[in-house]
């Protein structure tokens, strides 16, 4: 018991000595970033305490610590909720962000803010823990903004590059859309609920009032990319590598999910709204795998990958299995991360070139790279018994057992298949083949701070489905019985994919392509969504607000208003006076139409 | 005598403390001098000819906007055309608004910077791209309601529980015998 | 140790397989006194004989672990329980009499 909550705390504590080792002589003596990395992999061991002893007793717990706030009955506490969702997520989190960190000590090794680098990496980690393991609305809304704050900060790194701040922009202005739901429903639970605590909130409401959940839809949609809100998300692809690998793929954008998954209480009785999570997160999957197969740049094919990933999880809050969806959190951020390790180790190693077009025959000079690029994408298709399967298989089997929308089972499928075909794209392009760059002499995986990162994630994209999903309180995940055609939907749809993309993409190497097609157009241009959104919605915004502001004001006010409408008036009233004839008999004769009117009426 | 002595320095005192607040006549609703300003429309050759010379430009490619009282005066009116369209390459005095040193500056700049408003050609038309985004997803919304009207299931029978379907587990009467559940018939 | 010694030669052709693709011929060379991929002049730097080992293990770790857990664990590709098929269940498992019976 004691062992449990102690060294949760110390999990958190431990965290915040690196923000103050800077004000003290250490600083001087240490390599700060080294050091963080090292402080962050003690963190995730102290960490696995609690998670075993979760794993192996079941143990939860909620702490309440101190009194923040009291405003007549309604009672604001820090208020720690320690449950299977928020135990497993640190683990998985600190596992991955060790990693990323001492990944980003070979990346980042030439930035000149190297220091502040890892300190923005920390203070986001620090911030996402905040997130998962608040115990009322007020902390979750703290984590929630603390870690769109650090993903602008991340984002705009080489803020030199106007790419750059166009994408951290994005990023703020969507989430910003997403927090409007949150904020909405914060301030419904406050007036209906008298409370921001979860457990209060579950015990007032039944989730049949359709405003919070929408809100609270709404904010997981722009945290996590759903359709609608999604082109942020590939934007962001502007930061460094480690930054895409830790925050847009593994921890940031999943906090969406992870609120839905919170609030499931709430959830599971509001059948409306599970449909349209379930439509919203079809859509989402299908489009962007749509958008990631003639996408050229590896980062990009990856983060619409993650998208996807994105909109499987929110199919899976459909289908009412938020332990499904966060299980397949917890194994997507393993192989995700590793797959944007990769792409950042072939990215270095030739010279910042993101291009698939100009790869190829990386399986020769980078052996260890390309072993983990394939193992991190065969776990994303869900082969079986890698780690993507444990989740993924189960959520396209609870989808096809359960009663649900057909079409959105449909394109699920379908999407399910484009991701093998995006991922076979990157493994044929990038790894395989003759070399298409010129060879630089500095090409090399010897660093041990880039590789070891990338052995580590790729053993546990190996092994950490196994051992996750075999510790899940079984209760968690339905045993299904199903006939055979249903069992290999999943496996038949990414062997097809596989397949059809090989044999594509082996005729149509040496092929050219004179002209694009619309589909290709479609798919290549993000589904027009950018360029028509991006441009019209700004547009209309900003030059109503310059012409209200400047122009319309004393159009209005000075012209308008006053002189104008006096002007009018006066010319209105002398124009009835003049108008006016004197034919007196006439005018009183007309009374005589509202006499007969009457009289008809009441006779 | 004094009286009239001491209003005459209160009138003063008062005058000069309201100049120090406020200068007299130098401070309009939107912070925006008369210089700042545009002038007046251009109605004549020769006032457009200066308005043209004021804004830099040639007579040629002098076009003010209409004169519908927005307020624009002599203000030239420049294609709608974004910062992001121009040449990256050259070198520009303002290199991140891609301007040079005294060109005429279009009204909505603030608008057309780089990271806002893009105007620039795309591939496909815009009346393409519209249609198809748009039809890719009215035709999804409307598979998804025809997804609702037939939805995809297996075929299961209701739970069945023991102890008379959880007769007492449910909150059912406990001094009541409840009724025998049969799950079978023959 | 029998079954060890027959398979040295497998291991030796194993061995000149890895060496194959980590040198041109020469063995390894080294740099600076430790395993380092030499550069070269426009040529693809090699990768060392451990980063080529490595690979492999890791490739074939996750190959071992598929086919494992298949042996072990088929059930979880293939189904679990055996779908019911109401067409093939006769009429006396169910407890139906025959018709002619009345």
């Amino acid at each position: 018991m004691n062992l449990f909550n102690s060294s949760f705390i110390m999990t958190l504590t431990i965290l915040t000595f690196p923000i103050i080792t800077p004000l003290t002589n250490l600083y001087k003596k240490s390599h700060y970033p080294g050091y963080i990395k090292t402080i962050i992999s003690i963190s995730f061991f102290l960490s696995l305490i609690p998670t075993l002893t979760m794993f192996y007793s079941g143990q939860e717990a909620t702490m309440y610590n101190w009194s923040w706030l009291n405003i007549q009955t309604f009672h604001l506490n820090i208020n720690i909720k320690l449950d299977y969702f928020s135990i497993l997520f640190m683990s998985v989190a600190l596992f991955v962000t060790w990693s990323i960190m001492e990944f980003s000590l070979w990346y980042m090794h030439s930035d000149p803010n190297m220091d502040k680098f890892f300190k923005y990496l920390l203070l986001f980690l620090i911030t996402m823990m905040i997130l998962v393991t608040a115990n009322n609305l007020f902390q979750l809304f703290i984590g929630w903004e603390s870690v769109g704050i650090m993903s602008f900060l991340l984002i705009g790194w080489w803020h030199g590059r106007s790419d750059a701040n166009t994408a951290a922009m994005q990023a703020v202005l969507y989430n910003r859309i997403g927090d409007i739901g949150f904020i909405l429903s914060m301030t419904w639970f406050l007036l209906y609920s008298n409370s921001w605590d979860l457990q209060q909130i579950f015990i007032t409401q039944e989730g049949t009032d359709i405003i919070p959940m929408l809100g609270l839809l709404l904010a997981a949609t722009g945290k996590s990319a759903q359709f609608g809100l999604h082109p942020w998300l590939p934007s962001a692809m502007e930061g460094p590598t480690p930054v895409s690998a830790l925050l847009h793929s593994s921890t940031m954008v999943v906090a969406g999910i992870f609120l839905l998954i919170r609030f499931y209480p709430l959830m599971q009785n509001n059948q409306s709204l599970q449909t349209l999570c379930l439509c919203l997160g079809a859509l989402t999957t299908l489009f962007t795998a749509i958008c990631a197969l003639t996408q050229n740049d590896i980062k990009k094919i990856v983060a619409f990958s993650t998208s996807s990933q994105l909109g499987l999880m929110m199919v899976t809050i459909g289908i009412n299995q938020p332990h499904l969806a966060f299980l397949h959190i917890c194994t997507h951020a393993f192989f995700k991360a590793m797959l944007f390790l990769c792409s950042g180790s072939i990215i270095h190693n030739l010279n910042d070139e993101q291009d698939i077009r100009k790869m190829g025959g990386l399986h020769k000079t980078l052996p260890i790279t390309s072993s983990s690029l394939m193992i991190g994408s065969m776990a994303l298709t869900g082969i079986p018994f890698l780690t993507g399967f444990y989740s993924k298989d189960l959520i396209i089997e609870s989808a096809t057992t359960s009663y649900t929308n057909a079409w959105a089972l449909v394109i699920t499928l379908i999407a399910t298949s484009l991701t093998a075909v995006y991922s076979t794209r990157i493994i044929f392009f990038a790894l395989l083949n003759n070399p298409r760059f010129n060879f630089s002499p500095s090409m090399n995986e010897n660093d041990p701070t880039m590789i070891n990162p990338i052995k580590r994630l790729a053993i546990s994209s190996i092994l950490a489905g196994f051992f996750i999903s075999y510790n899940i309180p079984i209760t968690n995940i339905p045993q299904m019985t199903m006939p055979p055609y249903m069992k290999f939907a999943a496996i038949l749809s990414t062997v097809l994919g596989f397949m059809i993309a090989l044999e594509l993409n082996v005729m149509t190497k040496n092929l050219k392509s004179n002209y694009s097609t619309k589909l290709t157009n479609f798919s290549n241009m993000l589904g027009y969504f950018p360029p028509l959104i991006h441009r019209t919605s700004p547009f209309i915004n900003l030059s109503t607000g310059q012409n209200l502001a400047s122009l319309m004001i004393d159009l209005i006010w000075l012209e308008k208003s006053l002189p104008k409408t006096i002007s009018q008036t006066q010319a209105m009233a002398s124009m009835y006076t003049s108008t006016q004839t004197g034919l007196l008999k006439l005018y009183f004769l007309s009374f005589l139409i509202s006499m007969t009117l009457a009289l008809t009426l009441l006779f | 005598m004094a009286g009239a002595w001491a209003l005459a320095r209160g009138f003063r005192w008062l005058q000069s403390t309201a100049r120090q607040a406020v200068p007299l006549g130098a401070r309009t609703a939107s912070h925006i001098t008369k210089d700042m300003l545009p002038g007046a429309y251009p109605r004549t050759p020769e006032e457009r000819a200066a308005a043209a010379k004021k804004y830099n430009m040639r007579v040629e490619d002098y076009e003010p906007y209409p004169d519908e009282g927005m307020g624009y005066g002599d203000y030239p009116k420049l294609p709608d055309r974004s910062q992001h369209e121009r040449d990256p390459w050259y070198e520009w005095d303002h290199p991140d608004l891609r301007l040079n040193w005294g060109e005429p500056i279009h009204w909505h700049l603030d608008m057309y910077i780089r990271n806002r408003v893009d105007t620039s050609p795309t591939p496909v038309s815009w009346h393409i791209m519209r249609n198809h985004l748009f039809s890719f997803v009215a035709f999804m919304l409307f598979m998804f309601w025809v997804g609702e009207m037939y939805p995809s299931y297996q075929p299961v029978g209701p739970k069945q529980y023991p102890y008379n379907n959880l007769y007492l587990e449910r909150g059912g009467d406990p001094s009541k015998e409840p009724q025998p559940v049969v799950h079978y018939e023959i | 140790m029998s079954a060890l010694t027959r398979l040295a030669p497998f291991a030796r052709v194993g061995g000149r397989l890895f060496r194959g693709r980590s040198g041109g011929g020469g063995g390894v060379r080294y740099a600076g006194g430790s395993a380092r991929a030499w550069p070269r002049y426009r040529e693809c730097s090699q990768p060392t004989r451990s980063e080529v080992i490595q690979a492999e293990v890791l490739s074939s770790a996750m190959w071992f672990w598929i086919l494992w857990r298949f042996w072990h664990d088929s059930d979880a590709v293939l189904g679990h329980f055996p779908y019911p098929d109401p067409s093939q269940w006769t009429d006396e498992e169910l407890g139906i009499l025959p018709d002619d019976e009345d």
